[in-house]
């Protein structure tokens, strides 16, 4: 007998159906290769009521990613046989994607999604003068956004997405990508970039990202959403956007991390919010716990602060180091250990000195013994 | 005994400091020494890589360099320090270029990228290294009756090349749980949702809806709390959820801690004394059998 695997897939259709509903089906492991071959041996085979959408069958036109035992996938670039292997013969559950509005069965409405993505302006608007021949690209910024250009549109980020699903106006992980993509591209006059930036904050919300990585994982063709998000926050704190609590974070973790070391647990909240952390901090003293008000300075710092400052000559960061911060830093570091962060350099000389003394006092008694 | 070097991070400062020693404890108790390697800095916690990527892979670098010149492998605690530390990892062993930029900066040090140290998240580490039924054995206070919802994390399930479970059907937390006597509830509502912390700084109403998701779903699941082998979403989960109204108030333990108190610690050296959301199973004089 020939194998076979249960599909259990989401079917509604608004126009009969007062709710969606799952329905199972029994599918040949044999006749089908992927799970788009398998969606059609239902429809074909099982029950020609059923809708998807697809059309180019080789994971170039984005139009079939569907939901499969939660995550997003392409249904033409899914080997079936690797679905069934992983659901370990329980039945697998194909649904539309998250977060868009339903159509029939798997199909969905991109629109909203679409719209969502025209308001940020990711397009080119040449800089000018327009040269009479065609642009000269080197490799070098080719590599740049070689990956985020990859993207099909085919919203399985967007429907894996934390920040969409708590967060309405965010405009997608997708979305962000092609931002990147055109705020580093050379053939895009500067105006135009600092919008299109300005709407990723503004309309777009990029700050909602919770850096989950889940975009990363299911981006069948290899693009990196989360990773092109840090970089749109950099490009627009370098270009001056910076009345946000996220880039006041990334000041604190800067020059925290520059002046010990570390970061502060305890002084972010005043950094962003302007909050008070003394009730927090009372909260764990109350209980019993030691707590520390500002990390303990790490062994190696000063050379670890040149390496920041070489790194930072050869690539120039989106945010700067803010000194007067790290003075204010250092100064708290002093007041609480009573030490300076050269503190070492200090041990060492003690060390020395005590050293230098115990061998005069031995110098001394050899030559009041020898006396 | 088996010796691992040990990467801190910024887990154990603020109101954490205990917890490294009870983590050298449990540790040093199931047969690995854990080695602090000194020197080691903050990773920039997957947020310096907004201003400055190579700066992360340089800071990175070192801190891995500095567990190679010891000789060790470096063992993290923290999902989000693993994932960044594994992440540079992964890109210098691919990139030989890179590797050499950053190894001519670590000179000055007289350190070396070499690549040969592994990254371990303790989750793993546990599972594999020590294995389950070491620690098994090594249960006094045995968990009974406890239902203990597994919550992993984002960081050690994404992105793949980095991933240390099965990013769709983690394992190992389950069979830990059950080592310790406890009874694991893995399939809950929200067991996959992120638990917010890294946008609480960001966007803290999105955080906030996020922090209850999987206390929410494990309770309606019958769990009487959460065990992660991550140090933030136990932080997030601790410290984010006594800020929602209404929130379900699941207590949120540590893995490290959830099994000194099975070992036979009092509930302060297990650290489970100083949670904001109660711990209410744990008892200060629950007997512990030998």
């Amino acid at each position: 007998m020939a194998e076979k695997a249960v599909l259990r897939i989401y079917r509604y259709n608004p126009e009969v159906d007062q709710n969606p509903f799952y329905r199972e089906y029994e599918v040949p492991l044999d006749e089908v290769q992927t799970l788009l071959d398998a969606l059609f041996f239902v429809q074909e085979r099982l029950d020609p009521t059923l809708s998807f959408r697809f059309f180019c069958r080789a994971a170039v036109c984005g139009s079939c990613a569907v939901k499969v035992n939660g995550v997003s996938r392409l249904a033409c670039k899914t080997r079936f046989r690797d679905l069934v292997e992983a659901s370990g013969g329980r039945p697998i559950t194909v649904e539309p994607l998250n977060f868009l509005k339903p159509v029939k069965d798997l199909v969905v409405d991109h629109d909203a999604a679409f719209e969502n993505l025209k308001t940020l302006k990711t397009w080119c608007e040449p800089k000018e003068p327009i040269p009479e021949r065609e642009y000269r690209i080197p490799p070098e910024e080719v590599k740049k956004y070689e990956r985020p250009t990859n993207c099909i549109l085919c919203f399985a980020c967007y429907g894996n997405c934390e920040a969409v699903m708590d967060d309405p106006k965010y405009a997608g992980p997708f979305a962000f990508s092609r931002v990147y993509r055109y705020a580093v591209d050379s053939r895009v006059k500067d105006e135009h970039k600092r919008e299109m930036v300005k709407n990723a904050l503004e309309a777009g919300d990029v700050w909602s990202c919770v850096q989950c990585q889940k975009c990363i994982y299911v981006c069948p063709k290899g693009v990196r959403p989360a990773e092109d998000i840090q970089n749109v926050r950099g490009i627009a704190a370098e270009m001056g956007f910076r009345d946000y609590p996220g880039v006041r974070k990334l000041q604190h973790f800067v020059d925290w991390v520059y002046a010990t070391g570390q970061i502060n647990r305890l002084a972010l909240p005043e950094e962003v919010y302007g909050v008070d952390p003394t009730p927090l901090i009372n909260k764990f003293r109350e209980k019993g716990a030691e707590v520390w008000e500002v990390p303990k300075p790490l062994p190696g710092l000063l050379e670890f602060r040149d390496l920041i400052l070489e790194v930072m000559k050869e690539k120039k960061p989106h945010l700067d180091i803010d000194f007067h911060h790290v003075r204010r830093i250092d100064k708290r570091v002093e007041e609480v250990f009573k030490a300076d962060v050269c503190t070492r350099i200090t041990e060492k000389f003690e060390e020395q000195k005590s050293d230098f003394f115990s061998r005069f006092w031995k110098k001394l008694g050899e030559f009041f013994g020898a006396s | 005994m088996k010796q691992v070097g040990f990467y801190q991070g910024c887990c154990f400062q603020g109101p954490d400091a205990h917890m490294f020693d009870m983590l050298k404890k449990v540790f040093a108790d199931l047969g690995v020494d854990i080695k602090l390697v000194e020197r080691t800095t903050c990773c920039g916690g997957n947020t310096i890589d907004e201003a400055n990527k190579f700066l992360v892979y340089s800071i990175n670098a070192r801190n891995i360099a500095l567990a190679e010149a010891e000789g060790l492998d470096l063992l993290v605690s923290c999902n989000t320090c693993y994932m960044v530390l594994a992440k540079t990892k992964h890109a210098l062993d691919n990139d030989p270029q890179l590797r050499e930029e950053i190894n001519k900066l670590l000179a000055e040090e007289g350190l070396e990228y070499k690549g040969t140290a592994k990254i371990w998240h303790i989750l793993p580490y546990l599972v594999e290294e020590v294995g389950v039924d070491t620690i098994r054995k090594k249960v006094k206070r045995p968990l009974k009756g406890w239902k203990v919802a597994t919550y992993y994390g984002c960081h050690i399930k994404y992105p793949k090349e980095v991933a240390v479970v099965d990013s769709e059907n983690p394992s190992g937390l389950e069979e830990l749980v059950e080592a310790l006597g406890a009874e694991p509830v893995k399939d809950y509502e929200g067991k996959d949702a992120c638990c917010g912390y890294h946008a609480y700084y960001t966007n803290k109403p999105v955080a906030l809806k996020k922090v209850v998701r999987a206390p929410e779903g494990a309770k309606k699941a019958g769990a009487e709390m959460l065990v992660t082998p991550c140090p933030l979403c136990f932080k997030a989960q601790d410290i984010y959820q006594d800020m929602v109204e209404n929130a379900p108030r699941v207590p949120s333990v540590y893995l490290p801690e959830l099994l000194a108190y099975a070992l036979g610690y009092d509930p302060k050296e297990a650290g489970l004394a100083y949670h904001i959301i109660p711990v209410d199973k744990v008892t200060v004089n629950a007997p512990a059998s030998s």
